[in-house]
């Protein structure tokens, strides 16, 4: 018999899971241990302990209906369900609830793609639908429409879109929330709403217009838990004549200031239009001395110069990026990027690859940078990167969000590498990448264990880690589960009035407190005083 | 047999190529449904193509979990899974529904028990 939720009786748990089993079928309710341990994070920097976030059990509905009567049910026993939809949300908890005792509403076997419009350049998709699977579907229907892939791209459309994460292509396209257009949601009453134009069911753009009439709520149901999204329809990039890949790299590390400012306005004016990748490939690897300097926290632009030039003088900062369009266009907006950034002593330009479309299949499996042409890949799963490598288990992502600015994206270098240092860390690759149109996410990889006492110090250099940006003014974009609620208090304006709206909604939306109790932190009114 | 189990999958993946040898192309890969047609052991090269190669296929490229084998084994086993004759039916059951290293598990949504008893029969065919 699986541990029931808190709060929850050994009977009325029984009695659900039974109900449970008469919406989706017994074959569809997981509740031995050995079906609810693969719902565990295995990259939980929580692994083993007894604070570890795990499930009761988990129910794996196959349509909407089915959904609706899951929450019925949950709201008859005030049930904590934790939606997911292909449950890849690694580095950011997987498939595990946010709060432990949740029932994960398994939205896996929702994996219809329901509509393709070519002539629209749209799609609507179910929850389970992964990167891989409208991948497929468009190049086995010879569509000519790509995606933008979430990197590894085994994640789904929806569930990264929920929790605002991005791709590669286009501006319009790669900010996988801001590319949504209409979603279907079954409230924590199980009323079912449609948002957008979604709301007048004769409406004959539902997957083009995005706002409808009134209030544009969609924004509520991304990173939270107002409710459980069944559909939604996104806009998808007309694939273009050609793609050209291209590296501009410039040799010393203060260059990175009139480096950045040229490629911000050049996003800007729409001439750069994929993500643009400002990386430091010095500042990569555990070369002794790069160590050394990264982790003294305040090496200068000299030491930094020394050490590059020490190294055969190779640039220091390289920036890349990826035209879209009719070649001719991709040529002149190349040669205004030149004009542009041509100022910058010792600058250089390399085209890197270029692509003239539809690739046959030979050549989409011999593409080297996958996801810049939307073509999903597992590419970044390496456990071992050399000969007698330890492997490695796990990491989270820490995400903070810094202005388009070299002097912050060196003054971060700076901080997070001695912060790494001083925990006992080797110091994380650090990049500015340009998803956004005008920030930078500077992803830094932090090593989970399945051990505790590597977790224990995990732990610590992530909370540094989040703490010491937020108040330089570098708060994260999106966070692991386990650190949700820290994430939230580094947004505490006016006493954390944010955080109190957002549980004023869910008193008013999630009455029973039923929906993902816990994620980024709003806990229903009966759950309060049992917040970690 | 690798020759046969590729051309299943080709075939399986929709007709993407003639040639026995050619590569699973990276976007027939991990689709959302397995074929129940065929062998227990062609069912489970299908499986094997949809949720597995995308890490372990032959590779070195588009194939990290090859790689990464590859740095484990230095030769002393093949680094693609296709290629073991040393695999239990139990190995590959633990794994799937364990993970390792970086891999994490796969639940019965994704891989169900019968895919899994598939796959377990396409890797060790060669015993």
């Amino acid at each position: 018999m699986p541990t029931p939720p808190p709060g929850v009786s050994a009977r009325d748990f029984a009695a659900a899971l039974r109900q449970l089993e008469e919406v989706v079928g017994r074959e569809w309710v997981f509740s031995s241990d050995e079906d609810v341990a693969l719902y565990r994070d295995g990259y939980s920097p929580l692994w083993g302990e007894a604070e570890e976030r795990k499930a009761s059990a988990a129910v794996a509905p196959s349509s909407v209906e089915q959904v609706q009567g899951i929450v019925k049910i949950a709201n008859q026993h005030k049930l904590p369900l934790y939606p997911i939809s292909t449950g890849r949300n690694l580095t950011y908890g997987g498939a595990a609830p946010a709060y432990s005792g949740s029932v994960v509403v398994d939205l896996k076997r929702m994996n219809r793609v329901l509509d393709v419009s070519e002539r629209d350049k749209t799609c609507l998709v179910e929850p389970g639908v992964s990167y891989f699977d409208l991948y497929r579907h468009l190049r086995t229907n010879k569509t000519k429409l790509w995606i933008d892939t979430a990197d590894p791209g085994w994640g789904g459309l929806i569930g990264n879109a929920l929790d605002r994460g991005g791709g590669y292509t286009g501006i319009d396209y790669r900010d996988h929330f801001d590319a949504h257009c209409g979603m279907e949601v079954v409230l924590p009453t199980g009323e079912l709403v449609r948002t957008g134009m979604g709301a007048n069911p004769q409406a004959k753009t539902w997957q083009l217009f995005k706002y409808g009439l009134g209030p544009w709520v969609d924004g509520i149901f991304s990173q939270s838990n107002f409710g459980i999204v069944t559909k939604m329809g996104f806009w998808l990039m007309e694939e273009p004549q050609a793609a050209l890949q291209v590296a501009v790299t410039v040799p010393k590390r203060r260059d990175v200031v009139p480096l950045v400012d040229g490629l911000h306005s050049l996003m800007s004016a729409h001439t750069i239009p994929s993500q643009v990748n400002v990386v430091s490939p010095l500042m990569a690897g555990n070369d002794p001395e790069l160590v050394r300097l990264r982790g003294s926290g305040g090496a200068s632009d000299a030491d930094w110069d020394k050490f590059a030039a020490a190294r055969g003088g190779a640039p220091f900062w390289a920036a890349q990026f990826v035209y879209y369009g009719p070649r001719k266009v991709i040529t002149a907006q190349w040669e205004h990027t030149k004009d542009a950034l041509g100022g910058i002593a010792g600058v250089k330009f390399a085209e890197t690859a270029s692509y003239t479309f539809p690739l046959t299949d030979e050549q989409v499996e011999a593409v080297g940078d996958k996801a810049r042409l939307g073509i999903p890949s597992l590419n970044l799963f390496s456990s071992r990167s050399a000969a007698g490598a330890q492997p490695l288990e796990g990491h989270m992502d820490f995400s903070p969000m810094i202005p388009p600015h070299g002097e912050d994206l060196i003054a971060l270098t700076d901080f997070t590498g001695k912060v790494y240092a001083d925990q006992g860390f080797t110091p994380s690759f650090v990049g500015g990448l340009m998803f956004h149109p005008r920030t930078m996410i500077c992803f830094h990889a932090v090593p989970t264990f399945r051990n505790a006492a590597d977790n224990q110090r995990t732990r610590k250099l992530f909370e540094a880690l989040v703490r010491g940006c937020a108040d330089r003014g570098w708060p994260i974009y999106r966070i692991h589960p386990v650190f949700q609620q820290l994430g939230m208090q580094m947004f505490g304006f006016n006493g954390g009035a944010l955080h109190r709206l957002h549980e004023t909604l869910k008193d008013a939306i999630d009455p029973n407190g039923i929906v993902s109790p816990g994620r980024y932190d709003i806990w229903p009114k009966r759950l309060r005083g049992s917040r970690a | 047999m690798k020759r046969i189990g590729v051309a299943v999958l080709l075939a399986l993946a929709g007709g993407a190529g003639t040639a026995q040898d050619a590569p699973i192309p990276a976007w027939s890969r991990t689709k959302a449904a397995v074929e129940t047609g065929g062998t227990l052991v062609e069912r489970g090269a299908a499986v094997f193509n949809n949720w597995c190669s995308a890490c372990h296929s032959h590779g070195p490229e588009n194939a990290p979990g090859t790689s990464s084998l590859q740095f484990k084994y230095q030769g002393s086993l093949p680094a693609a899974l296709e290629d073991r004759t040393d695999l239990t039916a139990d190995q590959v059951r633990f794994y799937v529904r364990n993970g390792v290293a970086m891999m994490a598990p796969f639940r019965k949504t994704e891989v169900g028990d019968a895919d899994l008893e598939a796959l377990a029969a396409y890797l060790t065919r060669r015993r």
